[in-house]
């Protein structure tokens, strides 16, 4: 990992947390997209494309209802694909054993995002004050000045974020493979936790759609699913 | 009096500053400050020196919804604006008020609960298979709906005024979003049957061994309904899946 | 079936409501008690349109709200009585609509409100005609949303003090 590469990936990190509420919201900041993309300009597109296929249902039920914040999955998502991509822990760059423990160790950080982002919405609420008063006082230019200031501090925000969780990640990363030498035993199983991501994904989506019988309509695609590919593999 | 009509340039500014309205997000003032920023260059052409202070000074007020949604408000406001607010017989403080939470609703269970989780399904059957398209086609699934809304509405909003509540309401959006979900069930299923397949099939089992996993999709449901978070529960069998592997390489 | 939950929530009908409080507790009827709403078509239209059609709404002021809930069709289907403030509700209650429970959702009232949870300011008046009601048997809770955690009265009271 370079200088270039964590710029990159905070110049991202910077868009796509803007994306996510302040500006365009164009869904540049779903895992899904924000992960290969990230992975494009480091020039490991598919490890991007993992990270974001695992990231992507996890917390995909929660809504941006309100004054409710969902967990931080761009930064998270972000975070992993910089650290999988481009990380030397004595792993190979890219294996699945390091992009799943990139993403579980940032995954478990995603709560950051959450307090930074609470943060930026606490501290905007001096903009309305003051162009409250600025517009008692017919200063009308400051409206815009004013809210564009939300932009800094949201941009700010995601960047901030990006940094703690993938610090954090970092050093947990470092104590997995180099310290406690945790690469060989996590193998075998990989294959089995690249599909526990989205399974479980899936399952908090079943579980917070308000669809009757959703479950049953759930199995029901499952089983013939599974059928048709078995049948006709 | 006569109406003034506004000009197709600042329509096209108002379009484009539609897409900050949730710049300074607070939770104070929640998307006021955002909505007045919006309106600002149409209510400049409107208005002029005190009476434009106070329009202003109103558009302060409190005001949330979804942020797509807020498109055809503020395509009404627009209209409202242009004749004062004097013809319909209504304010667009009062019409803020009585659209807010409704659209709100309605864009919540629309786009966050019904168009996101579907694009998303749809997109990662092609990152399951590793293909880089799948970023580009949730893209485009997502954002030709929700761009082609936001623009319709603020335009229809404009030109229709308040027929917009009726024009929305013909939509029945909450029925749509009930489809959409369903849709974004069975698709998930398939998803689902179209992971445990590929992996079964890179360990070489028989994939008809698949089932077991619908038990343990059950559990993990019924978990989520107690109220786990998911992140709690990829943590916990992650980390139990990995002791398993610890302990067997121990062995 | 009767009121399977009594809820005061200035925002009325929205997201929470919907997409939480009627799937658990499978509602299939909310009653919105509002006077102005129920003197207001276009309100009415605007909420009728948020909410999907296999659940009916009804609107109806204070004073008609016992001859909606006690009617013959409302029998043994699965209500939602929704109030937007605590005078709505204790007026409701001397005007013999039963409930046993009230859960209060978002009470965000006028400036001077005592903050008690993220989503409920109460004014001196809320705090008196919540203590009446308590004191006559009904129980005062507070919970956003299904799996947040239930609140009770005397905690709320509480932290008011502190």
């Amino acid at each position: 990992m370079i200088i270039s590469h964590i710029c990159t990936a905070s110049i991202v990190s910077i868009v796509a947390g803007l994306d996510r509420t302040a500006a365009f919201q164009l869904m540049i900041s779903r895992p899904i997209v924000v992960a290969p993309l990230t992975g494009w300009l480091l020039d490991t597109p598919l490890v991007g494309l993992e990270v974001g296929l695992l990231v992507e249902l996890l917390w995909l039920c929660f809504l941006p209802v309100g004054a409710s914040i969902p967990p931080d999955d761009t930064q998270v998502s972000i975070a992993a694909t910089l650290l999988a991509g481009t990380g030397d822990y004595y792993i190979e760059a890219g294996s699945l054993s390091l992009v799943l423990v990139a993403v579980l160790s940032c995954c478990a950080l995603g709560k950051i995002g959450q307090v930074f982002d609470g943060w930026a919405r606490r501290f905007n609420g001096q903009f309305i004050i003051a162009t409250q008063r600025a517009v008692a006082e017919g200063h009308l230019n400051h409206i815009g000045r004013n809210h564009l200031k939300g932009l800094l501090v949201f941009g700010f925000a995601s960047w901030a974020s990006f940094v703690v969780i993938g610090f954090c990640g970092a050093l947990f990363l470092y104590l997995f493979f180099v310290v406690l030498k945790m690469g060989p035993p996590l193998e075998p199983v990989a294959g089995f936790l690249r599909i526990l991501f989205p399974l479980v994904g899936a399952a908090a989506i079943l579980a917070n759609l308000k669809v009757r019988r959703s479950v049953t309509l759930y199995l029901a695609s499952f089983v013939s699913t599974l059928m048709l590919f078995w049948f006709f593999k | 009096m006569t109406v003034v009509l506004l000009p197709k340039k600042i329509f096209i500014q108002t379009f484009f500053r539609s897409f900050l309205l949730q710049a300074s997000w607070s939770f104070q003032g929640l998307q006021s400050l955002g909505f007045l920023f919006v309106l600002f260059p149409a209510l400049e052409f409107f208005y002029e020196g005190e009476e434009l202070k106070c329009v202003c000074a109103r558009y302060l007020e409190k005001f949330n919804t979804h942020p797509y949604m807020a498109s055809p408000i503020m395509g009404m406001c627009l209209a409202l604006e242009e004749k004062q607010g004097k013809e319909a017989g209504i304010s667009s403080q009062d019409l803020k008020e009585m659209t807010m939470f409704p659209y709100a609703a309605m864009g919540d269970s629309l786009f966050w609960g019904g168009l996101k989780p579907l694009a998303a399904v749809l997109s990662l059957f092609l990152a399951v298979k590793g293909s880089l398209w799948a970023p580009l086609v949730f893209l485009v699934l997502f954002n030709v709906p929700h761009l082609g809304c936001r623009l319709g509405w603020l335009w229809q909003g404009y030109r229709q005024g308040l027929d917009m509540i009726q024009i929305v309401q013909k939509w029945q959006l909450p029925d749509l979003a009930m489809r959409l979900k369903e849709a974004t069930i069975v698709l998930l299923g398939s998803l689902s049957a179209f992971l445990v397949f590929h992996y079964l099939e890179m360990e070489k089992i028989n994939p008809g061994l698949g089932v077991v996993f619908i038990p343990l999709l059950c559990v993990g449901v019924l978990l989520f309904k107690k109220g786990i978070s998911s992140l709690t529960c990829v943590l916990l069998s992650a980390g139990f899946v990995f002791l398993l592997s610890l302990i067997w390489n121990w062995i | 079936m009767g009121i399977v939950l009594t809820r005061i929530d200035d925002r009325l009908i929205h997201g929470q409501i919907l997409e939480t409080w009627v799937p658990f507790l499978n509602v299939d009827c909310i009653v919105v008690a509002n006077d102005q709403i129920a003197g207001n078509l276009m309100r009415r239209k605007l909420i009728h349109a948020s909410v999907p059609k296999n659940i009916e709404v009804l609107f109806g002021s204070i004073n008609e709200l016992y001859k909606i809930i006690c009617a013959d069709e409302m029998r043994g289907r699965r209500i939602l009585l929704l109030f937007s403030s605590s005078l709505d509700a204790l007026k409701a209650f001397e005007l013999g609509v039963s409930f046993s429970e009230i859960n209060l959702g978002n009470l965000h009232g006028g400036p001077g409100g005592a903050r008690v949870t993220c989503s409920v300011f109460l004014q001196q008046e809320d705090i008196e005609n919540l203590t009446c009601l308590e004191n006559s048997g009904v129980k005062i809770s507070t919970q956003c949303v299904p799996t947040d955690r239930l609140k009770r009265w005397s905690e709320l009271l509480g932290r008011q003090a502190k």
